[in-house]
C-alpha cells in the first residue's frame, strides 16, 4: 500500500503545478481562517450601525470550542482547490498516456486507481491536519480564558470534515476517469453543486425526503452552518451519523464506480 | 524450447470493426519474432492486449503457461507505439518511477542509461529530449528490470537513419544474450535484418507465421550485366531464365527453381560473355511479404 502511494507521490512531487495548487489551498486557508476577527472589525468600522447592534468582541467567532466547528465548516469552502489538484493529476495521466504505460510496466488497474485514491486520502488527512493547527493557535489567541474542559470538546467535526474532503475528491477523481480531459472536467466540478442545486429544486415539491441523498447535499450535511448559533442559541452541534452513513456510501460508490469504468476501459 | 508467449483464437472488436481476429501462435524462447503488417494491420492492438491494456472480446493469452496477472508484467519489457513518459519528469526520474511500479532495484539504472547513451542527458526534463532520445529512453526503461521478454513496437519510428541502425544494433545486441523480443514493424528489411521468425497480419488476419530463412528460400533473382548489345535476348536462351527485367542499369533474371546463379555465370562464360557484375540475390522479405499480401486479396 505504501508502495502504491510512493508511486503517485513520486509523480506529483516533481510537477510545479501541484505545488502551486496546493500552495495555494493552504494559502487561501490560512490567511482567511485566520482573519476573521479583522473581518469583523473591518465591518464593525465601515457600517456605524453593526458596531453598535452587535459587540463584536462577544462574538466567540475563536473561541474554545466554537472555533473548532467554525474552521472546519468555512474550510469545507476550499476543498474545491485540491479537487482541481486530483482532477489534474488523473487527467495528466490520460493526457500523457501514462496510465497506458503504468499498466504495460506491471501496476493492475485497481493498483492504479488505489494509488490515486491513497493520494486523495492523504490530501484529505493534511487539510484536516492544517484546519486543526489553525483552529488550535486562533483559539488560543483568542479565547480570553481557557477553559480545558471546552478546548477538546466538539472535536468529532474533524472526522466528519476528513471524510467531506475525502468523498468530494473521491467524486473529482471518478468525473476525472470518465471525462478525461482536464478543462471540461474542471468545469463539471465546479458545477456539480449548482446543476445539484437545481434537480433538487426541482423535486423539493414531490420527494423533500430524497434530498439528504444528494451527494453534495450529504457532504455539506456533514458539517452543518456553525454561525446561526449567534443569533439562534441554537445550532446542531453533533455530526449527524445519518449524514455521516450517507456520504460514507457515496465515497464507496464513487471509487467504485471509477475502478468499473477503468476495469472496463481500453488504455 | 520453453513457451514464452501463447495465444488462441484472440479477437477484439472496436464496435463494427473488427481489428484483430482469431490470432493463434506461439513465441518461444530465445525467438526474435517479428509482426509485419501494413498500418492498421492489428498489430499495436495484439501487443496492447498482450500487455494488458486492451481488453481482448474474446480468444485468451498466456505467458510463460500461466494464465496472465499485472505481475507477469513486471517481467516484461514493453515500448508499445511510441515512447511514453512523464514530460516533467526527468529521464532519471522517469526511470526510478518505474522501477518503483516494477518493483526492481534503480541500481540499473545508469547501465541501461549508458547502453542508449542518455547519460549524459539523464537529468534534463523528458520534454527537452529529441524523438531519438525518447526513443532510446523507452528501450532503457523496458530493459530496466532485465527482462527475458521485450516487446518492441515500431522502435525505429521517426529515427533517422544513424538513429534507424544503432536501434538495430541495439537489438541485435540484446537478441544476442539470449533474450526473447517480439518486434513489431513495418520497416521489413529491419525485420530481415534481426528476426528469427516472423507473422504477417492483414486487416487482424493472420496470414502468414513462420522462420524468416524460409521466406529466403526458393528461387533466386540475379542481377547480370555485361558490355554485350544483346544481352537480355542471350539470358532469355539460358534454359533457367524464368523471366528478365531491366532495372537500374541491370538486367535482373529470374531463375526457374533448381537453378542458380553459378549456372548462369557457366551459361554467360559458353556463350563467350564475361559478365562485369553478376550477383545472386535472395528474394527479399519485402517480396515476400508483397506476395503474401496479394495472395490473400
Amino acid at each position: 500500500m505504501l508502495h502504491l502511494l510512493q508511486i503517485d507521490l513520486k509523480k506529483l512531487f516533481s510537477y510545479r503545478t501541484f505545488w502551486i495548487v496546493c500552495g495555494l489551498y493552504f494559502l487561501t486557508i490560512g490567511f482567511s481562517t485566520a482573519s476573521g476577527m479583522e473581518f469583523l472589525k473591518w465591518l464593525a468600522n465601515t457600517f456605524d450601525k453593526f458596531g453598535s447592534e452587535l459587540n463584536i468582541n462577544r462574538i466567540p467567532l475563536y473561541h474554545f470550542p466554537d472555533v473548532w466547528l467554525n474552521l472546519v465548516w468555512w474550510s469545507g469552502f476550499f476543498k474545491v482547490l485540491l479537487g482541481i489538484m486530483t482532477v489534474i493529476s488523473i487527467t495528466n495521466e490520460y493526457t500523457y498516456r501514462t496510465i497506458r504505460q503504468n499498466i504495460i510496466d506491471g501496476l493492475s488497474r485497481w493498483e492504479f486507481l488505489f494509488s490515486k485514491i491513497l493520494t486523495n486520502f492523504l490530501l484529505s488527512l493534511a487539510s484536516v491536519v492544517l484546519v486543526f493547527i489553525i483552529a488550535l493557535v486562533t483559539g488560543f489567541i483568542y479565547t480570553p480564558e481557557i477553559n480545558w474542559n471546552y478546548v477538546f470538546t466538539d472535536l468529532e467535526f474533524y472526522p466528519a470534515y476528513f471524510l467531506e474532503i475525502f468523498t468530494f475528491l473521491s467524486f473529482a477523481l471518478m468525473l476525472g476517469i470518465l471525462v478525461q480531459r482536464s478543462g471540461l472536467t474542471i468545469i463539471l466540478l465546479l458545477l456539480s453543486y449548482m446543476l445539484e442545486a437545481i434537480v433538487k429544486a426541482n423535486i423539493d415539491d414531490y420527494f423533500p425526503w430524497l434530498i439528504q441523498f444528494f451527494p453534495m447535499e450529504s457532504i455539506s450535511a456533514l458539517v452543518p452552518l456553525p454561525f446561526y448559533r449567534y443569533a439562534f442559541q441554537e445550532i446542531q452541534d453533533y455530526v449527524d451519523p445519518a449524514s455521516v452513513a450517507i456520504a460514507l456510501g457515496w465515497a464507496v460508490l464513487f471509487n467504485y464506480f471509477s475502478y468499473l469504468k477503468l476495469k472496463r476501459s481500453d488504455l | 524450447m520453453e513457451t514464452v508467449l501463447s495465444i488462441k483464437g484472440l479477437t477484439k472488436n472496436f464496435g463494427r470493426l473488427r481489428a484483430v481476429n482469431n490470432i493463434s501462435l506461439e513465441v518461444k524462447a530465445g525467438q526474435v519474432f517479428g509482426m509485419l503488417g501494413p498500418n492498421g494491420s492489428g498489430k499495436t492492438t495484439t501487443l496492447g492486449m498482450l500487455m494488458g491494456v486492451i481488453n481482448p472480446t474474446s480468444g485468451e493469452y498466456s505467458w510463460f503457461g500461466r494464465p496472465p496477472d499485472h505481475e507477469v508484467r513486471k517481467k516484461i519489457g514493453a515500448v508499445l507505439e511510441h515512447p511514453i513518459f512523464y514530460p516533467y519528469l526527468s529521464g532519471q526520474k522517469n526511470l526510478e518511477l518505474n522501477a518503483k511500479i516494477k518493483e526492481c532495484s534503480t541500481q540499473n539504472i545508469s547501465n541501461v542509461l549508458e547502453l542508449v547513451e542518455l547519460k549524459d542527458r539523464r537529468d534534463d526534463k523528458y520534454k527537452t529530449y529529441s524523438l531519438g532520445m525518447k526513443q532510446r529512453l523507452a528501450i532503457a526503461s523496458a530493459l530496466l528490470n532485465e527482462p527475458t521478454v521485450l516487446i518492441l513496437d515500431e522502435p525505429t519510428n521517426g529515427l533517422d537513419p544513424m538513429g534507424i541502425a544503432e536501434i538495430r544494433e541495439l537489438i541485435k545486441k540484446i537478441a544476442a544474450n539470449g533474450k526473447t523480443i517480439i518486434l513489431a514493424s513495418h520497416l521489413l528489411d529491419e525485420v530481415q535484418k534481426v528476426c528469427t521468425h516472423f507473422v504477417v497480419l492483414k486487416r487482424g488476419n493472420m496470414v502468414h507465421c513462420g522462420p524468416v530463412n524460409d521466406a529466403s528460400k526458393g528461387s533466386e533473382t540475379v542481377e547480370v550485366n555485361a558490355e554485350v548489345e544483346n544481352l537480355s535476348e542471350v539470358l532469355m536462351k539460358f534454359s533457367g531464365t524464368e523471366s528478365v527485367n531491366r532495372e537500374n542499369g541491370f538486367f535482373q533474371v529470374t531463375l526457374r527453381d533448381d537453378f542458380r546463379g553459378k549456372d548462369l555465370n557457366k551459361f554467360l562464360f559458353d556463350q563467350g560473355i564475361i559478365a562485369n557484375h553478376l550477383v545472386t540475390k535472395k528474394k527479399s522479405l519485402e517480396k515476400m511479404f508483397l506476395e503474401i499480401l496479394s495472395e490473400t486479396n
